[in-house]
């Protein structure tokens, strides 16, 4: 019987493993290894860090559910991948450590037929100094992390009720970071929270960003045909940071976070200080600690991986200058080039290069937006990898893989400004394609009917829904298969 | 002031009337139901 292994059990993972589970059956076993027992539904984490939900309300074990499912768990970290086998058995496999607290120091070794390499992002706090929970700023990473700033966040909202003004500062914490519609979320998260709570007027909120421009967002901002004219986000995002009274600071990478100051660099080579009472900041991403071994023990790592760790799929990795960035540079199947029973799926996939314009300081240091690869996208690879192998697990490895192009793929991003059934709002977002097509598109390159944004109450509506059905959909109730990626 | 400030203070502020109906219950009901069918368009083109 095949086995099909996937490191990881974030949106891509797990979807991966339960979209496996419902074509193949019996007919395959699938293992999925991760460090952490609980799945969480990252985007509503934004919502634990303002104090709105708990890590309960978002987060649940993962045991029972591969248990019902019929797919084996292993509570572990991946440590290394070998991907021609051992010099006495050609199969391929992985080493895994486990974190299991019942398995403490245990190691294993798990053969596959197929790997879905679904690891998500190593969060690199220790890329700034004092960046991270650990040292001197907060984050809404994980549900943990979101819980503490919800905690930070009391504080301040009581100081401020006390007559105390008070700085908070929320964006990236690096110069190449992504995630920065994360970032937008809980600015004006925090900052409806704090005129509910009627102490908006003693804050000064500021928004701090490697984006060059507002409406970046990491994918080169967009363009909405709006009342008659073509709106650029970045006219559409100003809009808000003017209506709601927050300040910007962009162009900035963090060079280093000291108790109560932030340490940065702009595009022009030029230094500042910003002092804060709260800061939350984005960590930049890399692959996870992962290496990669020949079956005569060579160290291949820097072939199946690159630089930043990330594992090199079917994309054009060739450097070339922006202006020759194509969309038919990015990949479509996610298979790994060398190793054509392996796959990279949501972040843990390298991309080609970014999708925004790439900056440099004159001291040389990159100031520009790394490439979302957000939710939407994350799960229909997911899907559509799983989809793949099933085929070639049930009419052999010529089977035609599926594609899902981020360059043939559209996303809706919902990113809350403030909770509550009748108070709330989110910017809601849509584009297409993902990534931006200049050839099909002139002028934009987006499909100007299909990409769009508007904000309102019904956005909120729309996040709130997502936040319940993609957790009924991620716990594999009936019919959890009828809601799309 | 920055040019980012600059940019901010000259950006448009919405309307009474656009801020009436972000909040709106009716209008709020159509635009959700708009924004999920153009989503759910997008969303099955991207299953194949």
């Amino acid at each position: 019987m095949a086995r099909v292994v996937i490191l990881g059990a974030g949106i891509s993972g797990h979807t991966a493993a339960r979209h496996l589970q419902r074509h193949l059956k019996k007919g395959a076993e699938i293992i999925v290894v991760s460090p952490n027992s609980n799945w969480n539904w990252i985007p509503s984490n934004i919502w634990v860090g303002v104090g709105k939900m708990t890590k309960d309300q978002v987060t649940f074990p993962l045991a029972p559910i591969y248990k019902r499912k019929h797919i084996g768990f292993r509570q572990a970290k991946a440590v290394a991948i070998h991907p021609e086998g051992s010099p006495d058995n050609p199969q391929g496999f992985v080493d895994i450590d486990y974190t299991d607290p019942t398995r403490s120091g245990q190691e294993e070794q798990l053969t596959y037929d197929y790997l879905i390499v679904a690891t998500g992002p190593k969060l690199n706090f220790a890329a700034t100094p004092g960046l991270g929970p650990d040292g001197n700023s907060w984050s809404v990473c994980t549900a943990g992390h979101a819980e503490q700033s919800a905690a930070a966040l009391e504080t301040i909202i009581e100081a401020l009720k006390a007559g105390e003004r008070k700085t908070l500062v929320i964006g990236v914490g690096h110069g190449t970071c992504t995630c920065e519609g994360a970032a937008f979320e809980y600015t004006f998260n925090v900052e409806h929270e704090l005129r509910e709570r009627g102490v908006r007027e003693l804050a000064d909120v500021v928004y701090l960003s490697n984006e060059y421009d507002l409406g970046d967002l990491g994918v080169g901002g967009m363009t909405f045909a709006q009342n008659g004219f073509e709106t650029s986000s970045k006219m559409w995002t100003e809009s808000l940071f003017r209506e709601r009274g927050v300040r910007a600071i962009l162009r900035a990478h963090v060079e280093k976070v000291d108790p109560g100051v932030i340490h940065y660099e702009e595009l022009d080579g030029s230094k500042h200080t910003l002092d804060f009472d709260f800061a939350m900041l984005l960590p930049p991403f890399r692959g996870v600690d992962m290496k990669a071994y020949a079956n005569n023990g060579d160290d291949i790592t820097d072939d199946l991986f690159a630089p930043n760790g990330f594992l090199r799929v079917d994309a054009d990795y060739a450097a070339k200058p922006f202006e020759e960035w194509t969309p038919e540079d990015w990949p479509k199947t996610y298979q790994c080039p060398r190793y054509a029973n392996v796959f990279g799926v949501g972040i843990a996939f390298a991309p080609p290069h970014a999708i925004s314009e790439p900056r440099k300081s004159p001291n040389g240091t990159i100031i520009s937006p790394a490439p979302p690869r957000t939710g939407m996208p994350s799960g229909v690879m997911g899907r559509t990898v799983a989809l793949s192998i099933a085929e070639r697990i049930r009419h052999g490895d010529q089977a035609p893989l599926r594609t899902a192009s981020m360059a043939a793929m559209g996303a809706a991003c919902i990113a809350s400004a403030g909770t509550g059934l009748r108070k709330g709002s989110a910017a809601a977002i849509t584009m297409y394609p993902i990534i931006p097509d200049r050839k099909r598109f002139p002028g934009s390159g987006r499909d100007l009917t299909q990409t769009s944004g508007e904000i309102g109450l019904s956005g909120h509506w729309t996040k709130l829904l997502l936040h319940y059905l993609f957790i009924y959909k991620a716990k594999a109730r009936f019919g959890w298969f009828m809601i799309p990626e | 002031m920055s040019d980012v400030d600059r940019s901010i203070a000259e950006a448009p502020l919405p309307t009474a009337g656009t801020l009436r109906r972000r909040k709106g219950l009716f209008y709020q009901a159509t635009r959700f139901v708009a924004f999920n069918f153009r989503m759910m368009k997008m969303v099955t083109r991207a299953h194949h």
